[in-house]
């Protein structure tokens, strides 16, 4: 093994070479730099090779011979020599990003970056407190340096500013020193650790100096103004090592420092951290400079990583993989992240839709802001969970509620930033300036990204119990991306029915999950099959498809709750990323990202509270919770954001509506089922029918009663076709979670023959609205009109689709109606009931709209030649009538073995439905679906029949031909009756459709803007000012703890 | 029962009901007349209008979904008939009803209604699309009160049947649910008032103001078809409420005594009562009979 003194050696004496370099010789000293930052890779690398093979040996380095403290101490062990690798690679790859800029510069540059990491190297290994001191002051000094890379005022300014700020925290250290070696006579580490410290009087101040300069070195908020202009103005790829490696270098000298304190800071650093990782995702929010940005969520990450730091006592085991994963994840992303942004050159996160010139930046970007959000599988969402289950065993809840809302409070500036660079309208015209080898750091760090992520999904406790077959797909789906839209649509189709084919075995006892996976998949199936009438590539569609897909049917699979949670993220994030390819959808699928994070981190939350004091993470430990109401509270809550509950449906209607033709069908008739089953779990899991949760209930049959009548309001006064269609779903879903919370046996009937409907007829409507929508390229209602003649299939899906979504008889939406009857009486929820047939009835209202106002009426001129809807959407929608039909005929096929399921004794055995053979009964009424289709059928050939031989040769007449006082109407536009149509009803009933969670919700969000806003002008940008925040938070600090 | 033996005893009622549909409006037409102090149509122009409309030989469409209106809404009204069980203590006359109770019929009404809002939309005129909005839009509220009424009956009576409703109300005058449950009457009957059309809530068909509703573009055999219809749903809706709330009828002759009457109610109001708008029907039916039929409820669960 080479001594890693020789890291030290060979990175300053190259640095010391490079000065006798002349400015023209850039490209040379690059080479030497370049190849010194190798070695200096390669000895730490060596060493952890080493280490991780199973030498346990410690390398102890005193220079020059001697004892401390008249020599350096090093040290290298297995810790050491991560973080050193881990540091030596940034750097090699933060000198191949800047490379360039160096030799623009001749050979200063490189040699001052080569002191840089010189610095961090000895502060990684050093044991001796005065070393750190010099090595820090060096380090100090060479970023300052770096700073000159940029030749602007901003630059320099900032430079100057951290000059400042690190003289006052180094000022602390040294005199922190001075104090501890009177009181100790020592300043190694592991002397003083060694001695009998009890002994040692005063030293606690001299301990809180050095530590407190440390702590400072890591930018907590609030007294990190300085740090913040430095991300801003530095060259992004002297923002990359400060984020990634000097943060780095510091948390690990803090986690070196901390014994010295005797884990007294230890409760200190968790407040610490916490009001770092909120406030600064706070004031992230009102931000829109893209490095002020990263650096206000690195300061939050650094937070996160001290809160973990805090808790190293009580997490015990689970410290290393905690830690590893979230600093791995924020080391990883953060660099990429910097990187990325000095690629794109752009400082208003608005102008970043220049990155969509590059498909690969554009993938690299979206992959490190998910890795750094803790999204599945990236490391840090397994650091995440472990984290908040532990605070959980801890029975620290207030930390778990501040730690979500950072998060989600980060969430909401980086997926913001996400749809900027997506979707943001402005249309950069230059092309991006790309410079090859700037590339190369960012794309290495994505592979190594994905590899830890392999070995954190390896180390995890639960890890190995995920399916990560879709994951591999997904990771191939992206490799074949440059293949035809139609070969991977098939591939995707293929896989989802092999997995159904699969899966069909494992579930066939199970009838409630088979039905909600028969939903996924073969909705899944269906929906794709309108993607064939798609032509190209459609780059970055297929994967975040099977990313849905898989996330749904890993709700269904799920064994723990692990599993679950996993699968909710990952259906989530590809969801939001299909509705986000929609033309116009920037705005509303970052509502849908918004409220579905908000709504996982309930779930999170819910889920930590019921594992507080169990053992493991079955789905059962929820029936065996010590706290009930409030876990069951908020994973309701979780689950009603996906299912788009009223006052929390903002973000369905646009989402729904400005998805792509064949998306929409996927979001709104099959997605929101996830919601539904995880109400369903849930339920099953409060004990069925002898939950005790009769209030929670209780208020959610009225939520869900109210919803129903809302979102079918809402509809009624829409123009825009699937804006109609959105808000029905909100109104279905309603119905749904009322009929659930009934928590009978023929309440859930009903809920799961309405779950099953909604599918069939909902995603039968977008499927065949899509389709019109594809063809005449407007969503207005009123500019449509007549165009059954046009497309007389799409119109007879819509007819069908509205037959059952009204609940008329014969259709299976009649099924559901009679089923809610009986479920009403038999629970006595009279008056919720009653407003859900009022909702029932306000239904016909806009199913009359839509069919009349898109496919009756007067047709226009400018649609007279539109062609039916491609034959690839019209497939699905005959294969999803012939479902409509099997299911109106014979709904005994389904409802008799669910009931049969349901009978059983811890679901829900009181007053079943019996069946003799196709007849239905309670011990109300009865029903016989088999025998009405017949009934009906045979009644209505025969009067067809009749009105054929009577009026056989009725004559076809032409558009105008219409009573009208004998005039010809004027135009189409004039004489079809559509543009607010229930102008009637508005004006009596309008005051209920009143935008009140809209305002609300509006209302939150410019509140915590103006707060962020407000708050973020105590950075003054003003050095003095800094200082002053500086000293007055170690002051607190120290008031606080002595 | 043998099914063709069911068929031919539906079939002849369906004679009966569609007979008795045509007199009875055109009974009721002489009465509104001579209350206006006109002489009024002879009591059988209905069947005169009836033949006249099939006999026209003139026949246009304005396409396929026009050309089935009149079938759903034929349809509509029949199928009522068809799931209704007519004559209590008679299994003849009892129909179909063993396929469906009181939610089948309730929900079946829209069957007809759907279908005819369909066929004249796509007539392309602007009156039908307007009387159909309107038509739509008071409907809600005026199934609101009805609904209410339905559940607070059946939670009277623990059951859905129609058959077992009108069961219970045997035995004399003081049975009806007109006596037992009078504010569900009261609500089911407001709804009524609605539900037939006639002023104050007959801005749907409108008789002056838009030519005749949703059927302005019909004539000839389609009309017929429709006036066939509109004679039996009268018949078939009055005993559903007779059937719900009084007594059901064990003849023919009861039958046609007790829906008249209730028919007659409808009439009765619309000679009073000025015309409403949509927009001010609503908020009426959301008042007072909503409040009934809560109160309906209210008083039986507590």
């Amino acid at each position: 093994m080479v001594n890693p003194i020789y890291i030290i050696a060979v990175l300053l004496g190259t640095a010391f070479l490079l000065g006798l370099f002349k400015k023209q010789q850039g490209g040379v000293a690059g080479i030497l730099s370049f190849m010194a930052l190798g070695f200096a890779l390669f000895v730490s690398a060596s060493w952890f090779i080493h280490f991780i093979s199973g030498s346990q040996e410690v390398l102890q380095i005193f220079t020059g011979g001697a004892k401390p403290p008249f020599s350096i101490n090093l040290q290298m062990g297995i810790e050491e020599a991560f973080f050193s690798m881990v540091i030596n690679l940034l750097g090699v790859m933060g000198f191949i990003y800047l490379y360039r800029d160096f030799r623009e510069q001749g050979a200063r540059g490189s040699a001052i970056f080569l002191v840089l990491v010189m610095a961090m190297n000895v502060l990684l290994m050093s044991r001796d407190i005065f070393n750190l001191f010099v090595f820090l002051e060096v380090l100090s000094i060479a970023t300052a340096g770096l700073m000159y890379l940029r030749k602007d005022f901003n630059s320099s300014a900032a430079g100057f500013k951290y000059l400042i700020a690190l003289g006052v925290i180094s000022s602390f250290l040294l005199i922190g020193i001075g104090f501890f070696y009177l009181h100790a006579g020592t300043l190694n580490i592991d002397t003083y650790l060694q001695s009998n410290r009890t002994a040692i009087k005063g030293i606690s101040m001299a301990i809180f100096l050095i530590l407190m300069a440390i702590l400072l070195e890591l930018k907590p908020f609030p007294a990190n103004g300085w740090a913040l202009d430095v991300y801003q103005a530095a060259h992004p790829g002297l923002s990359a090592m400060i984020s990634s490696g000097t943060a780095t270098t510091s948390i690990f000298l803090l986690y070196k420092l901390l014994p010295l304190s005797a884990n007294n800071w230890m409760p200190f650093l968790i407040v610490i951290g916490t009001i770092s990782f909120v406030g600064s995702n706070i004031l992230g929010i009102a931000q829109k400079n893209s490095n002020r940005l990263l650096g206000y969520s690195s300061i939050g990450q650094i937070g996160l990583m001290l809160v973990i730091l805090g808790l190293a006592p009580r997490l015990g085991e689970h410290f290393n993989f905690i830690f590893l994963s979230i600093f791995i994840s924020h080391f990883l992303a953060k660099a990429g992240l910097f990187w990325i942004s000095g690629i794109v050159r752009k400082e208003n996160i608005r102008d970043w839709s220049a990155l969509r010139k590059n498909k690969l930046l554009l993938f690299m970007f979206g992959f490190f802001l998910l890795t750094l959000m803790g999204f599945p599988p990236f490391p840090s969402f397994y650091g995440k969970w472990q984290l908040i289950m532990e605070l959980s065993q801890q029975k620290l809840f207030i930390w778990i509620i501040l730690i979500l809302t950072g998060s989600l409070f980060e969430g909401l500036y980086l997926f913001r930033w996400f749809g900027f660079v997506m979707k943001g309208e402005e249309e950069v015209k230059d092309k991006l300036h790309i410079q090859w080898e700037k590339m190369i750091p960012p794309i290495l760090f994505t592979i190594l990204t994905l590899l830890a992520s392999h070995f954190i999904n390896n180390a995890s406790e639960y890890g190995h119990s995920l399916n990560l077959i879709p994951i591999y797909f997904i990771i191939l789906l992206f490799l074949l991306d440059f293949l035809p839209a139609w070969i991977k649509n098939s591939g995707v189709i293929a896989a989802l029915a092999i997995y159904s084919v699969k899966l069909y075995p494992l579930l066939a006892d199970d009838i409630l999950r088979l039905i909600f996976a028969g939903i996924f998949l073969i909705g899944g199936i269906l929906t794709l099959f309108a993607g064939y009438s798609v032509k190209g590539k459609r780059e970055g569609f297929f994967p975040y498809v099977v990313m849905m897909y898989a996330g749904l049917i890993g709700l269904v699979e799920a064994e723990n709750l692990f599993q679950f949670f996993f699968a909710w993220e990952l259906m989530t994030l590809g969801s939001y990323i299909l509705i986000l390819r929609g033309k116009k959808s920037m705005k509303h699928a970052f509502n849908y990202m918004l409220f579905s994070l908000g709504g996982a981190y309930l779930i999170f939350a819910g889920i930590a509270l019921s594992y507080f004091g169990q053992h493991s993470l079955d789905l059962s430990i929820l029936s065996t919770t010590t706290m009930p109401g409030w876990s069951y509270t908020l994973l309701a809550i979780g689950f009603l954001t996906k299912t788009a509950a009223l006052g929390l449906h903002i973000w369905l209607p646009g989402a729904h509506a400005e998805a792509e033709s064949d998306v929409s069908p996927m979001v709104s008739g099959i997605l929101l089922k996830g919601g539904a089953f995880g109400l369903v779990l849930l339920f099953l899991l409060m004990g069925a029918e002898q939950s005790e949760q009769h209030n929670l209930l209780y208020i959610l049959g009225w939520l869900g009663a109210i919803t129903a009548v809302g979102g079918n309001l809402l509809a009624v006064f829409q123009e825009d076709a699937k804006r109609l269609l959105a808000y029905s779903s909100v109104g279905n879903l309603g119905y749904i979670l009322f009929a659930l919370a009934f928590m009978t046996n023929v309440g859930w009937l009903t809920a799961l023959t309405y779950s099953i409907n909604h599918f069939m007829f909902k995603t039968l409507l977008f499927l065949a609205i899509g389709g019109v929508v594809m063809r005449v390229k407007t969503h207005k209602m009123y500019e449509m009109g007549g165009l059954i003649k046009q497309m007389p299939w799409s119109f007879i899906a819509v007819l069908i689709g509205i037959i059952t979504l009204a609940g008329i008889p014969p259709l299976a939406g009649y099924a559901g109606k009679w089923l809610f009857y009986n479920a009403v009486l038999t629970k006595g929820w009279y008056f919720q009931g009653a407003l859900i047939f009022f909702s029932g009835t306000i239904a016909f209202l806009y199913s009359f709209k839509l069919i009349y106002s898109v496919f009756l009426g007067q047709p226009k001129d400018r649609f007279r030649m539109v062609k039916e809807a491609p034959i690839w959407y019209i497939i699905p929608q005959v294969v999803l009538i012939i479902g409509i039909m099997i299911f109106s005929a014979r709904p005994d096929l389904i409802l008799k073995p669910l009931g049969n399921m349901l009978a059983q004794s811890n679901y829900f055995p009181s007053d079943p439905l019996s069946w003799e053979n196709v007849t239905a009964s309670t011990n109300l009424g009865y029903w016989s679906g088999y025998k009405i289709m017949i009934v009906i059928g045979v009644m209505f050939v025969v009067l067809l029949s009749w009105l054929w031989v009577m009026s056989r040769k009725a004559q076809k007449i032409k558009q105008f031909n219409i009573v009208y006082a004998g005039e010809r109407p004027f135009k189409p536009e004039t004489t079809h009756f559509s543009y607010n149509m229930f102008s009637h009803y508005q004006k009596a009933l309008g005051f209920l459709s009143l935008p009140v969670a809209t305002g609300f919700w509006n209302g939150v969000n410019s509140l915590t803007h103006q707060a962020a806003d407000s708050a973020r002008r105590i950075y003054t940008g003003n050095g003095q000012t800094y200082l002053v925040h500086i000293l007055i938070y170690t002051l607190i600090i120290y008031m606080l703890m002595f | 029962m043998n099914i063709f033996l069911r068929i031919l005893f539906v079939l002849i009622g369906l004679f009966i009901v569609l007979n008795w549909g045509l007199i009875m409006s055109g009974i009721i037409r002489k009465i509104i007349a001579r209350l206006g102090m006109r002489r009024g149509i002879k009591v059988y122009q209905p069947y005169i209008n009836l033949i006249k409309n099939f006999s026209i030989r003139s026949q246009l469409t304005h396409g396929v979904m026009f050309y089935l209106g009149p079938v759903f809404r034929l349809s509509g009204g029949v199928g009522i008939f068809l799931f209704m069980p007519m004559i209590y203590g008679s299994d003849y006359w009892s129909n179909f009803s063993f396929t469906g109770d009181l939610i089948l019929i309730a929900y079946f009404m829209f069957f007809g209604m759907l279908g005819m809002a369909l066929g004249a939309g796509e007539g392309g005129h602007p009156y039908s699309a307007i009387g159909i909005s309107r038509g739509l839009a008071q409907f809600t509220a005026i199934e609101l009160p009805l609904t209410l009424a339905i559940l607070s009956i059946a939670i009277q009576y623990n059951t859905l049947s129609i058959t077992e409703i009108v069961a219970a109300q045997q035995g004399g005058i003081q049975n009806w649910t007109l006596v037992t449950n009078p504010l569900a009457t009261l609500a089911a009957m407001l709804s009524f008032l609605g539900a037939m059309g006639h002023s104050p809530f007959n801005v749907v068909m409108a008789p002056q103001e838009v030519p005749i509703g949703p059927p302005t573009e019909y004539h000839g055999t389609f009309l017929g078809v429709l006036q066939t219809n509109r004679a039996i749903l009268h018949v078939v809706e009055a005993v559903l409420y007779m059937n719900l709330f009084f007594g059901g009828a064990t003849n023919w002759g009861i039958l046609i005594l007790k829906t008249f009457l209730i028919y007659f109610w409808s009439v009765f109001v619309g000679m009073v009562f000025p015309r409403f708008r949509v927009d001010q029907s609503i908020p009426w039916l959301l008042k007072i009979p909503l409040v009934i039929g809560i109160l309906a409820i209210v008083l039986l669960i507590i």
